[in-house]
C-alpha cells in the first residue's frame, strides 16, 4: 500500500540504497552512513522565541552547538534528555511532551539530512535507541524517523555497540554518556530489565564535581560548567597523570594559570565505583558457565569512556573486588554506535525493510 | 496624474488572484459582485481624498497626496528590485561556484611548484658540490703534477698540505654561499606557503558563501551511497549465521513495535 504512495509524489528511487546508521544519544546524536558521511549534533533543538528573534535568525528551526549558542533568543529543547523522549503518551494533556515530541522529530529530522541522502535513493535506516526506553518511547521515535526515511527499525544502544565489533553475544557493555551510566549485558539482541543497571553518575556528574573542586581549591576563579566540560574533556583521566593540566581561569578577569592535576584526577575517579557495582551486579547473576566469558568482554563506550586511563582503572578495580577481568574501551566513542546500527543496516535482509515500509 | 493610475492599476492586477467558477463553487459560492478595475482605482483614489481632506486644506492636500502617490510608486520600485535580487542570487552562486574551482585548482598547483621547489633545492645543492670536489681535485692534481715535474721529494706530504689548505678555503666560501642560497631558498618556500594560506583561506571563505547561498535556495544534491541494491549479511562472513538469526530477532521486535500502530 506504501509503494503506490512512493510512485505517485516522490521520485523515483532507482539509483541506490542509502544505509544510515543513527545513535541517539541525550547530549549528542551522530549519524554514519553508506554514503560514508559521518556527522554528529548535539542533542539540543531550539525555536526562535518571538517574532524578532526569528527575524535576527533567520531560521524557524536550529540544531546543536547553534542553538546553544543563540539560546538566549529560542525555545530550547533536550528532547532526549534522561536518555528517552519525553513522551508520555498522553501529548494531548501534556504540551510540553508535545513540545519535546516534535523537537525530537525535528532532530531526527535533521541528524537524516545531514546524512546528505539523495531524493532518488531509498532510505533504510536502524537507529540505537537507550536500552531502557519504554515502548511508547520507542513509538515515538519510530514515528519521528518514519517521517523522513523510507524504512527504519531500533535496536538497544548497546546491542549495536557490540554488532560493530562483531561481538555477537556474551558481552558487557558500559555506556558512558553524560546523563546516565548504562551497562547491559548482552546475549540476544533486545536485552531484558534483568540485563541492565544505570547509574546517573556519568559526564555531567564528572563536570559537577570538577566545578565543585575547582571552587572549593581555586579562590576567585571564574568559570563556567560549559568551560569546565572542556576542560575535563581535553584533560580527563583517572590514575597516573599522563601530563601536568595546567589551565587558564580568570581571577577578578585576569587569566591565571592554575594546576588542575589533582581535582580532575578525583573528579573523573567517581565513574569507577558505580561502574565495577554494576559489572559486579551483571557478572554474579548471569549464568555461572558463562561469568568468566563475560568478565572478560567487558567494553567501554560512549563519550566518558574517553578518560585516559580507565580502561585500566576498571580492570585493576575488578581484579581487587572480582578476581579479575578484561576491559577493552571502543575505538571510536563518538561514531561506535552509530557505526554498529549502520552495519545491522547493511546486513538486514531485503524484505525485512519491505515489510516494515 | 493618468501615469499614476496605469501604476494602480498595474498593481491592483499584480495584487488580486484568479480562481475558477468551480473552485468557488465548491466553496460554497453561489454568486459574486464584480466590480470594474477602473472602478476601484477610482474608488480608492476617492479614498485616500476623501481622508485628507478631512484633515487637511488645499496645497497642503495637494502636497500630502503627491508624496503619498511617491512612496506608493517607490514601494513598487523596491518590490522589483527583490525580484533582481533573488536572480541576482543565483547568479552569485553560479559564480561563487566557479571560483571555489579555480581555488582548488590554484591550490592544488602551488602545492606543486612548492614541493618542486623543495626537491629542486635538494637536488640542485648535491649536484654543485659535486661539481665543485671535481673541480677543486683536479686542480690539486694539477699542482701537484707540476710540483712532481719540478721534482719535489716528499709528494704526499705535499699534497696533504695543499689539499688541507684548499678545503680551508673552500669550506668557508661554501658556507656563506649555503647561507645566502637557503635565505633565498626559504624565502621563496616562504612566499609560496603564505600564498596557500591565503588561497585556502579564500576557500574556506568561498565555500562558506556558496553553502549560504545553497542553503537560501536549499539546493541539495546529497551524496551517493556506494550500494546499488539492498545487502544482507556477507556470505563470506564466518557469523553469518548467528548474524542472520539476530537480524531476524530485531526485525519480529520492530514488527511487533511498528504494526501496532
Ligand atoms: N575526551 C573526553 N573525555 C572525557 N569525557 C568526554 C570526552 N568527550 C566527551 N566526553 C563526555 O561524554 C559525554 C557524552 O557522551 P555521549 O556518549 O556522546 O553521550 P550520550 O550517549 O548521553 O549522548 C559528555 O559528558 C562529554 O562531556
Ligand atoms: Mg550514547
Amino acid at each position: 500500500m506504501s509503494d503506490t504512495k512512493q510512485t505517485e509524489d516522490a521520485p523515483k528511487k532507482d539509483h541506490g540504497v542509502l544505509y544510515i546508521g543513527m545513535d541517539l544519544g541525550t547530549s549528542r546524536t551522530s549519524v554514519s552512513a553508506s554514503n560514508g558521511v559521518r556527522e554528529t549534533v548535539y542533542s539540543m533543538v531550539g525555536y526562535p522565541k518571538d517574532v524578532v528573534s526569528m527575524k535576527l535568525l533567520k531560521k524557524e528551526v536550529l540544531f546543536g552547538k547553534e542553538a546553544l549558542e543563540k539560546r538566549l533568543s529560542l525555545k530550547l529543547y533536550k528532547p532526549l534528555e534522561k536518555g528517552v523522549l519525553k513522551y508520555t503518551g498522553d501529548a494531548a494533556k501534556d504540551a510540553e511532551a508535545k513540545a519535546n515530541l516534535k523537537a525530537a522529530q525535528d532532530l531526527i529530522g535533521e541528524a537524516i539530512r545531514l546524512a546528505k541522502p539523495r531524493k532518488d535513493e531509498l532510505v533504510y535506516c536502524v537507529i540505537g535507541a537507550p536500552a531502557e526506553a519504554s515502548v511508547k518511547n520507542r513509538e515515538a521515535i519510530i514515528e519521528a524517523a518514519r517521517a523522513h526515511v523510507d524504512s527504519v527499525m531500533l535496536c538497544s544502544e548497546p546491542f549495536s555497540v557490540a554488532y560493530g565489533l562483531d561481538w555477537l553475544e556474551d558481552v558487557l557493555v558500559v555506556d558512558i554518556g553524560a546523563g546516565t551510566t548504562d551497562l547491559c549485558r548482552m546475549h540476544g539482541t533486545m536485552p531484558e530489565e534483568t540485563d541492565q543497571v544505570m547509574y546517573d553518575i556519568a559526564g555531567d556528574a564528572i563536570d559537577e564535581e570538577l566545578s565543585r573542586r575547582i571552587t572549593e581549591t581555586c579562590p576567585g576563579a571564574q568559570f563556567t560548567i560549559h568551560m569546565v566540560k572542556d576542560i575535563k574533556e581535553r584533560y580527563g583521566f583517572v590514575g597516573d597523570a599522563p601530563e601536568r593540566c595546567m589551565v587558564d581561569l580568570p581571577v577578578d578577569g585576569k587569566p591565571t594559570a592554575f594546576d588542575l592535576t589533582d581535582q580532575i584526577r578525583a573528579a573523573c575517579s567517581i565513574l569507577i565505583d558505580p561502574i565495577v557495582k554494576g559489572i559486579h551486579k551483571l557478572i554474579a547473576s548471569f549464568d555461572p558457565q558463562f561469568q568468566t566469558k563475560l568478565k572478560n568482554r567487558v567494553l567501554l563506550a560512549g563519550g566518558g569512556s574517553m578518560v585516559k586511563g580507565l580502561d585500566s582503572a576498571v580492570e585493576k578495580a575488578m581484579k581487587e573486588r572480582l578476581g579479575g577481568g578484561k576491559v577493552i574501551r571502543i575505538e571510536e566513542p563518538i561514531y561506535g554506535g552509530a557505526n554498529g546500527a549502520l552495519k545491522i543496516a547493511h546486513d538486514m535482509p531485503a524484505d525485512f525493510w519491505e515489510q516494515l515500509k | 496624474m493618468s501615469g499614476f493610475k496605469e501604476t494602480l492599476k498595474d498593481a491592483v492586477r499584480q495584487m488580486s488572484f484568479r480562481t475558477s467558477l468551480d473552485s468557488l463553487k465548491k466553496k460554497g459560492v453561489q454568486q459574486v459582485n464584480v466590480l470594474g478595475i477602473d472602478r476601484i482605482i477610482a474608488l480608492i483614489e476617492a479614498a485616500v481624498h476623501r481622508s485628507l481632506k478631512s484633515r487637511l486644506v488645499g496645497v497642503e492636500r495637494e502636497a500630502v497626496a503627491d508624496a503619498t502617490k511617491a512612496e506608493f510608486l517607490r514601494m513598487l520600485r523596491t518590490n522589483e528590485d527583490l525580484q533582481r535580487q533573488k536572480s541576482e542570487i543565483e547568479r552569485q552562486k553560479e559564480m561563487v561556484e566557479d571560483e571555489v574551482d579555480q581555488l582548488r585548482r590554484e591550490i592544488a598547483s602551488q602545492q606543486q611548484a612548492l614541493e618542486l621547489r623543495l626537491e629542486e633545492g635538494a637536488l640542485s645543492m648535491a649536484a654543485r658540490y659535486e661539481g665543485e670536489n671535481a673541480a677543486i681535485a683536479a686542480k690539486v692534481h694539477e699542482v701537484l703534477k707540476a710540483l712532481a715535474a719540478a721534482g719535489s721529494s716528499s709528494i704526499t706530504d705535499a699534497e696533504e698540505r695543499v689539499m688541507a689548505l684548499v678545503m680551508d678555503i673552500v669550506s668557508v666560501e661554501r658556507q656563506s654561499a649555503d647561507e645566502a642560497r637557503r635565505a633565498l631558498r626559504d624565502r621563496e618556500v616562504d612566499t609560496l606557503q603564505r600564498r596557500i594560506k591565503k588561497l585556502s583561506e579564500s576557500l574556506d571563505l568561498t565555500e562558506q558563501r556558496l553553502q549560504s547561498v545553497a542553503a537560501m535556495k536549499s539546493l541539495d544534491g546529497g551524496i551517493s551511497s556506494i550500494y546499488r541494491e539492498v545487502q544482507g549479511v556477507d556470505f563470506g562472513d564466518v557469523q553469518a549465521g548467528k548474524k542472520k538469526e539476530l537480524m531476524a530477532e530485531i526485525f519480529k521486535a520492530n514488527l511487533k513495535l511498528q504494526k501496532k500502530q
